[in-house]
């Protein structure tokens, strides 16, 4: 993680030998000690999250293994929790790329919603095209719109030099409220008790994965996103541009660097990851628009992007432990009588401790 | 629009404008001091939590009140201790409080009461007139007339005012904001003037929690809060960090949803959530307006370190 700015001094003088560039991509490409790291944070609020269990009466240990059982125990399980990771890996990598240039992007929730709303309307209005074309296009619609949506965000962070993360957290709400008005008004479905657009045309669904399962080919998608992420950090310019500009945005100025292309840049990429996380969402598991699908995803894609550490590679396990958490919470609430609210605070002591973690080994942190 | 609509709407201003003006002094209290306020959403969340809870047990709306301060308090000791010990990002430490509010919240409420939310039915705090001031034509309905939790959100202001600029102590706070190695050189503390500064901050959401479940509502739902946290920051920043500019910004906010709960009275063709947009967009407008203008406390975000 790069956040710290105690951090800035990471920038090193000397030409490192062989040995420490090895162990410095080690330590910062998902290596061993990030994952270290991010497992012992997730044991301790696990552990803490125990003995709320147990003051409420029930076992922990029963508990938790009715909550893995929920995500893993059957194929149908399995699929439901993978389907459920996919938009945080997806969003992640985005979050994480932001995080790496030290550009805190919290707005994956409105751009996961708008980009919802364009994979809508192209799977509502194009149903002349033929199937592979249309789920494209509706998907290509989402990135699109959710790149809008976050180079906004960018534009008045340049511009008018308003925190990111206000800009940002305004849209979502902003955003959210849109999909309300969309399905309040002309993609909703007339005479359906909820607000939730009409259901698509099997053309427009995403392909099942495994027959028989609900999973859909989403998860390659995010496979596919977070090899990209890693290529683009480590193996190209623009990658970096945004590990110097998020270890020293003074050296990347200094060293004519253009900062605001950067931030535009890696903004519109996650707005367009998100976009096309909240295409998929719509696609391949409620194939329709529903009020309020997006909630809550943008800060979990901040919290899988900061677990992994803000490397794209480490987003997949970060962003699956989310979706196998949530899958199986509602198991673990059927079974055990653990309100399945319970996975927020297992969220949020988890960042609580990664953070804590991340803070006193910031120094050793490379670029 | 006849006068009585008018004193109707600015009374209404006010009194949506009550709980976020709690959030925004303690939010600024904390910034003020150096660090973000991003988990004021989650101690404003415990605070609405912690009264309730305690008025459904107690049935005592003063101890409601203190049970929200110190839910709230206990929430920014996280935080305190996180950003502060650990150094831990600010911004995603904030984020990180409010999910894990939003989990205790609803799982306290939950595995508290054996496996079923209690039903929670509060009388609300009723308005309580101050003798003379509330007969003062038009000031007297908008200001005197209010419940009690308003009158006490006005004085903190002042306070709030007074101590930051004219008390040594206040001094101290915001050199700690501005740069905490010169503080620390004329011997503050400024890891414990931070912890102390966010702790506070938090008691004070707790206390805007509070007046939301015991005051506004009636009741606890979960996530009932729902980005009023968030409004109040964009009221910090558009107040300049100063507690009279948070004022202005809560009273904008409270002014646009008093609009809003109103605008369908009047028949007008937009929608509810095109007008639920406006305070999102309007803060958006504002801040951008206001942009590079807005100096924020220079050492904010930044850990001390003793070097």
């Amino acid at each position: 993680m790069t956040m710290a700015a105690s951090e800035t001094e990471g920038v090193r003088d000397k030409t490192p030998g062989f040995l420490e560039r090895a162990m410095a991509t080690l330590a910062s490409s998902g290596g061993l000690r990030t994952f270290l790291l991010a497992c012992a944070a997730i044991g301790l609020a696990l552990a803490v999250t125990g003995l709320l269990i147990l003051l409420a009466g029930k076992n922990p240990f029963y508990a938790y293994w009715a909550l893995i059982k929920g995500a893993v125990g059957t194929t149908g399980r399995l699929a439901f929790a993978l389907n459920k990771s996919t938009p945080y890996i997806l969003a992640g990598v985005g979050v994480a790329l932001c995080f790496r240039a030290k550009i805190i992007n919290i707005g994956a929730e409105g751009q996961i919603a708008v980009g919802g709303i364009a994979a809508t309307y192209v799977a509502l209005n194009f149903l002349s095209l033929p199937p592979f074309l249309l789920i494209t296009f509706a998907l290509a619609a989402g990135a699109i719109c959710g790149a809008a949506w976050s180079a906004l965000a960018a534009i008045i962070r340049l511009k008018r030099g308003v925190h990111e993360v206000l800009c940002t957290l305004l849209l979502n709400f902003v955003g959210v409220l849109l999909v309300s008005e969309a399905l309040h008004g002309d993609m909703g479905e007339p005479g359906a008790g909820f607000p939730q657009s009409p259901l698509f045309e099997r053309a427009a669904w995403l392909p099942k994965l495994l027959p028989g399962t609900d999973l859909h080919i989403g998860i390659l998608f995010a496979i596919v996103a977070v090899v990209a992420g890693h290529i683009l950090l480590w193996r190209t310019t623009f990658g970096f541009r945004l590990r110097v500009l998020g270890a020293s945005p003074q050296a990347a100025n200094y060293v004519g660097l253009s900062t605001p292309r950067c931030v535009f840049g890696v903004m519109a990429i996650a707005g367009a990851l998100a976009g096309f996380a909240g295409g998929i969402e719509v696609l391949g598991v409620h194939y329709r628009l529903i009020e309020g699908f997006s909630a809550g995803f943008g800060f979990n894609a901040v919290a899988v992007a900061l677990i992994a550490s803000v490397n794209p590679i480490a987003v997949l396990p970060a962003g699956l432990f989310f979706g196998f958490l949530e899958a199986g919470a509602l198991a673990m609430q059927r079974e055990v009588g653990v309100p399945s609210s319970l996975v927020f605070v297992i969220q949020g002591l988890t960042m609580v401790f990664v953070l804590c973690a991340i803070g006193i080994g910031a120094r050793q942190q490379k670029v | 629009m006849d006068a009585a609509g008018l004193i109707d709407i600015f009374a209404a201003t006010v009194r949506i404008a009550t709980p976020l003006l709690f959030c925004a002094l303690g939010g600024l209290i904390s910034e003020r001091a150096g660090t973000f306020a991003v988990g004021i959403e989650g101690m404003m969340l415990a605070g609405a939590f912690g009264g309730a809870i305690a008025v459904l047990t107690t049935a005592s709306p003063s101890l409601g009140l203190l049970v929200a301060a110190l839910s709230g308090a206990t929430l920014a000791v996280v935080v305190a201790i996180a950003t502060t010990k650990f150094r831990a990002d600010q911004m995603v430490t904030g984020l990180a409080v409010n999910i894990l509010a939003l989990g205790l919240t609803s799982f306290l409420l939950r595995g508290l009461f054996g496996g079923r939310a209690p039903v929670i039915r509060l009388q609300t705090l009723g308005p309580w007139p101050v003798p003379f001031l509330s007969d003062i034509p038009v000031l007297g309905p908008v200001l005197f007339r209010q419940p009690a939790l308003v009158y006490l959100a006005l004085g903190l202001t002042i306070g709030v005012y007074v101590y930051l600029a004219k008390t040594r102590s206040g001094l101290m706070l915001r050199a700690v904001g501005e740069n905490p190695d010169a503080a620390y050189a004329v011997g503050t503390n400024p890891v414990l003037v931070r912890m102390m500064a966010i702790i506070v901050g938090g008691a004070f959401a707790g206390l805007g929690g509070a007046v939301l479940s015991l005051q506004e509502v009636g009741t606890f739902t979960d996530g009932m809060t729902n980005g009023r946290g968030f409004i109040a920051l964009a009221a910090i920043i558009v107040g300049r960090w100063t507690p009279f500019g948070a004022l202005f910004g809560c009273l904008l906010f409270g002014a646009v949803a008093a609009l809003e709960l109103r605008v369908h009275g009047w028949g007008l063709p937009v929608s509810s959530y095109v007008i639920q947009m406006i305070p999102y967009i309007v803060a958006l407008a504002l801040l951008a307006g206001i942009g590079r203008s807005a100096r924020m406390p220079a050492a904010i975000g930044t850990p001390f370190a003793r070097h």
